[in-house]
């Protein structure tokens, strides 16, 4: 593989690895939220 | 309409502002290490010297999160306090992540460079034994059914695993290794080998990554806030 290519494949890991980890705050932030709702709504 | 006891939490202005100036920073970072900064010489990898600018920022950014698990799980034994307790759990999740990205950012770079992705050199093997402290800390914190009672004992790991960060940082002065050894402060242009662009390239993108760690960190952290107070309507119920 050529030196971009390579250049690429690490910027890729990076940004899809830091990306991964955002999306999964967000879902399980998600989650919590419609939790609570669902506990202050039998509350 | 959703309920404001959900959606408002507190300091949400704050943190949208954090937001836009971490992904300010780095779009301007982004655009120094491929425009404003020259192609190394072939010897240093040529373009491939660029990973350089985000593997040595996630570097930083995992010392700056395993230094807030050392001083928050201290913060913790002698107050008790559930905060401190969960800066720290959320501190080594964010600094996993970006050791994560050092363990693989490193051995890309490393196959073309030295031949091979891994040798188990002081700096490669200490930043893995780094990262499987901080995954085991993590393990020991998700294995317990109750977290109040593994939250001292983590408390513990997360200061006694915070010993290997020195090491990890300076092995590739102590010992001989492949692993470059990096600048020094006292004279950074001609131990870095870097000019003036590429520097200005280097600081942004660790100013970026610096704002990165802080606002993962606050968002890990009001994810523990929110769990904490679904636990409490549970188990009040």
């Amino acid at each position: 593989m050529s030196e971009v290519g390579w250049l690429f494949v690490a910027f890729a890991a990076v940004w899809l690895g830091l990306g991964a980890y955002l999306l999964s705050l967000s879902t399980r932030q998600r989650r919590l939220e419609q939790r609570l709702r669902e506990l202050e709504k039998n509350e | 309409m959703r309920s404001p006891s959900v959606t408002s939490l507190p300091g949400d202005a704050s943190v949208r502002r954090l937001a836009i100036l971490t992904w300010v920073m780095i779009a301007v970072s982004l655009y120094l290490i491929f425009f404003h900064a020259r192609e190394a010489d072939p010897t240093m990898g040529g373009q491939l010297q660029r990973i350089f600018y985000f593997h040595v920022p996630s570097a930083w950014a995992s010392y700056l999160a395993f230094g807030v698990v050392f001083l928050a799980s201290i913060a913790f034994l002698r107050t008790g306090s559930r905060r401190w307790d969960l800066i720290a759990a959320s501190s080594a999740e964010v600094g996993v992540v970006f050791c994560t990205l050092v363990l693989i950012t490193g051995p890309i770079w490393a196959k073309p460079v030295w031949g091979t992705y891994w040798q188990w050199d002081a700096r490669l093997t200490s930043s893995l034994i780094m990262w499987l402290t901080y995954v085991g800390y993590l393990l020991l914190r998700g294995l317990a059914e109750d977290g109040s009672r593994i939250a001292r004992p983590a408390a513990v790991v997360g200061i006694v695993g915070f010993v290997n960060v020195p090491i990890v940082h300076f092995s590739v002065r102590w010992w001989r290794t492949l692993h470059p050894s990096g600048p020094t402060v006292a004279d950074l242009e001609n131990s870095s080998g870097l000019g003036s662009p590429e520097l200005v390239a280097f600081f942004t993108a660790l100013i970026g990554f610096t704002l990165l760690f802080a606002l993962l960190l606050t968002l890990r952290v009001r994810l523990g806030n929110l769990a904490d107070r679904v636990d409490r309507l549970e188990l009040a119920r």
